[in-house]
């Protein structure tokens, strides 16, 4: 653990860096986890949700408009 | 010490400008100091709309106050400037057409080589364009979405499809004003007839229709393009790439791929591999074929492929004055007349490749869509055997840096949510918490006018300093990855204490490559998502962000910073503005369009100054949100979360 500055002056201790080093090979290939056409209508409904679904939470549907 | 030092803080520039210089070539920095600029255009007080002109204005003289026709400076540099959006829309609309076109006949199978690549995209402009999933096989899918998509261009009434996915305040601002476009050929046709002789003489009115062009641009032709690449090509995700002119190789044929649209230089990447072009690259002495991009075609196939940037749009004629590349193989859009002039001094062959543009001097192979691939390879085969031609006057300037690339909207979003929950409440919670300053999206050109790259760069080395995420496309993003502040190393090194803490958690660089100039749809996307994720206000003009187009040049950087002031940001440009001969049209702009879009324009050609300009933007934005300082936490009990009201 070392100990490091908050971006607020506050001190705190944190892990080392935890990434291997060197550099990618290959592209972060997410976009192939979902493989059902099922899978991927769900995925766009949470991942997309503020288009595709209605279980969300953010500003346009506050019961208080700002 | 390079002669050239004030044109351009990147070495590699500066190293090829002085082999120019010896090899007698003449490149953009030296017309630049040829041509001056003519006061009267460059302020937009001269109208040649019509033959009792042109009408130079002079506001001093009272005689010469008016055009011939009776126009007012202040119609004559409204006309002006909506010309301007008209042509940047109708440029970045074309490409949308044309990746349409190419979209049906792919889902024909009438376009072998081209097909659905990102199903998971597909579905997702299903759910946009009210395309019927179901069981449907996918080429069925797409030949709807593609009919509908291309629908857009010439629709007459209505809405385009894209409007309902702003946030819903925008929407309602646009109604209000009647700015909604209705179809994205209508509204370039409309400006064009607005600003002919004698039609529209009320410059806000202009403006207004300028305004709905851009929106036709925005939320329309550039946004289609987008999302129909991405179903082809992929959606980008992050990749490693490689910038500046280094990445040429001595020992192999060098192409380099120079425009704008995906769609050739997709198949030059694939038929830059085909086995047998690589085994007559060898017989005629290369090691391979290697293929790097200039301009925001070097963007998308870096995007998605990775392969390496060349450089950006001030580096086009300097690739060719390396003397290693074969063939410089354009398509359409920011594409030099002087490319064949360069390439004369070499063994360069320029090619073009679009019925759009053709370049006197060069060699023009038909890029035909319907048999993509055999016409990527006779562009290869014509790049391969030039290779003997090449002479010994070659100099690859030895400068090429890492860059990180990819981050469309999307990834954004899963990569600050992964696949359980993609989501945008982590970057709000840190703009929330003062981490995250804000966010400033910075794009555009570059322009001999002012220092190659230092505005790009400068101003994002000081919006990141200062805690700001800063979201780029086109060629400042190559300015910045060749400065290395787009890996996620440049956090640490460059960013501010709080948003180096963001990017060190989430594993991104400062300064986010979200791809090509019609890829700016992608922000607008990214800021949507922010506003609807919720606790940063309801509409874009909300959010603690600004934009900037540092170095512009092109009449679609225009099209572009005017859709995003009416989608409610606050936009900079640097280098020039081309209304500055009318008070009352930049009033309008500069001032009034807060009261009227609630997003504004600026302009000043200092980066600091503009990046103080913008910081003073995102610090007002977060006082009005009441994030400005920081608030105690109070625990909730049960208790008190039953007064709450909201949800």
């Amino acid at each position: 653990m070392e100990e490091k500055e908050l971006f607020n002056g506050q001190k705190v201790k944190v892990l080392g860096a935890t990434f291997e080093p060197g550099k990618p090979l290959e592209p972060l290939r997410w976009r192939h986890k979902e493989q059902t056409r099922e899978e991927m209508l769900k995925f766009l409904e949470s991942s997309q949700r503020y288009w595709y679904s209605n279980e969300w939470y953010g500003s346009e549907r506050r019961k208080n408009p700002a | 010490m390079s002669s050239h030092e004030s044109r351009s803080v990147d070495p590699a520039t500066l190293e090829m400008l002085e082999k120019a210089a010896s090899d007698g070539v003449k490149t953009a920095f030296e017309r630049a100091d040829d041509v001056r600029p003519c006061n009267f255009g460059s302020e937009g007080r001269c109208c040649r709309n019509c033959s009792m002109g042109p009408c130079r204005i002079s506001s001093k003289k009272e005689a010469e106050a008016r055009g011939v026709c009776g126009a007012t400076v202040d119609t004559i540099a409204a006309r002006n400037f909506a010309r301007m959006v008209a042509a940047g829309a109708a440029a970045h609309s074309d490409h949308g057409r044309a990746v349409a076109e190419t979209f049906i006949a792919a889902a024909k199978g009438e376009a072998p080589g081209y097909g659905i690549k990102d199903v998971q995209k597909l579905l997702q402009v299903a759910l946009d364009f009210g395309v019927e999933i179901g069981d449907r096989p996918v080429e069925d899918i797409a030949l709807e979405i593609g009919e509908k998509a291309l629908e857009q261009f010439g629709q007459q009434e209505g809405e385009l499809v894209y409007v309902k996915k702003a946030p819903l305040n925008r929407q309602k601002i646009w109604r209000e004003l009647g700015v909604v476009p209705r179809g994205i050929d209508r509204e370039v046709v409309e400006s064009m007839h607005r600003t002919h002789m004698g039609v529209d003489q009320d410059y806000e009115n202009i403006l207004l229709q300028a305004t709905r062009t851009a929106l036709a641009d925005g939320w329309g032709g550039s946004m289609i393009a987008t999302d129909l690449q991405d179903i082809m090509f992929g959606t980008p995700v992050p990749i490693l790439g490689r910038v500046n002119l280094g990445v040429l190789k001595e020992d192999q044929v060098n192409i380099i791929i120079h425009g704008h649209e995906p769609l050739l230089s997709e198949m030059i990447v694939y038929a830059a591999q085909d086995p047998e072009m690589v085994a007559l690259a060898q017989s005629k002495g290369a090691k391979g074929i290697n293929v790097a991009g200039i301009c925001c075609t070097a963007n998308e196939i870096l995007m998605r492929h990775g392969v390496p940037l060349a450089g950006n749009f001030l580096q086009q004629e300097l690739a060719i004055v390396t003397g290693a590349v074969e063939a410089m193989v354009v398509d359409v859009q920011c594409i030099m007349q002087s490319l064949p002039d360069v390439a004369q001094c070499y063994h360069t062959k320029i090619i073009t490749t679009s019925p759009k543009a053709k370049i006197p001097g060069a060699t023009h192979i038909q890029f035909d869509e319907h048999d993509a691939l055999s016409s990527a390879k006779q562009i290869v085969k014509a790049a391969v055997e030039n290779f003997p031609n090449r002479g010994a006057n070659v100099k690859i300037p030895k400068y090429e840096v890492d860059l990180v690339a990819g981050f469309s909207h999307e990834t954004i979003d899963y990569l600050l949510g992964g696949t359980f929950r993609a989501s945008y409440r982590p970057l709000n919670d840190n703009i929330i918490n003062g981490r995250i300053r804000g966010i400033a999206g910075v794009v555009g050109c570059n322009n001999p006018r002012v220092k190659h790259d230092e505005i790009h760069t400068t101003l994002v080395k000081e919006l990141i300093k200062n805690d700001v995420i800063v979201l780029q496309t086109g060629c400042s993003a190559m300015a910045c990855a060749k400065e290395g502040l787009l890996t996620p190393e440049a956090a640490s090194k460059f960013a501010g204490g709080g948003l180096a803490e963001v990017c060190e958690t989430v594993g991104i660089p400062p300064v986010l490559h979200m791809g090509s100039c019609v890829d700016n749809s992608r922000i607008l996307m990214a800021a949507t998502a922010v506003v609807k994720e919720g606790g940063l206000g309801d509409d874009i003009s909300d959010l603690p962000a600004a934009g900037a187009a540092p170095e512009w040049m092109s009449e679609k950087a225009v099209s572009i910073g005017q859709y995003f002031v009416a989608s409610g940001v606050f936009t900079v440009f640097g280098a020039t503005w081309p209304t500055t001969g009318s008070e009352k049209v930049t009033d309008l702009l500069f001032k009034g369009y807060e009261d009227i879009f609630k997003g504004k324009w600026a302009f000043e050609p200092d980066p600091y100054k503009m990046a103080k300009l913008m910081l003073d933007h995102i610090d007002k934005k977060r006082k009005a949100l009441g994030i400005d300082k920081a608030r105690e936490r109070v625990l909730y009990d049960m208790a008190m979360r039953r007064e709450l009201d909201a949800v």
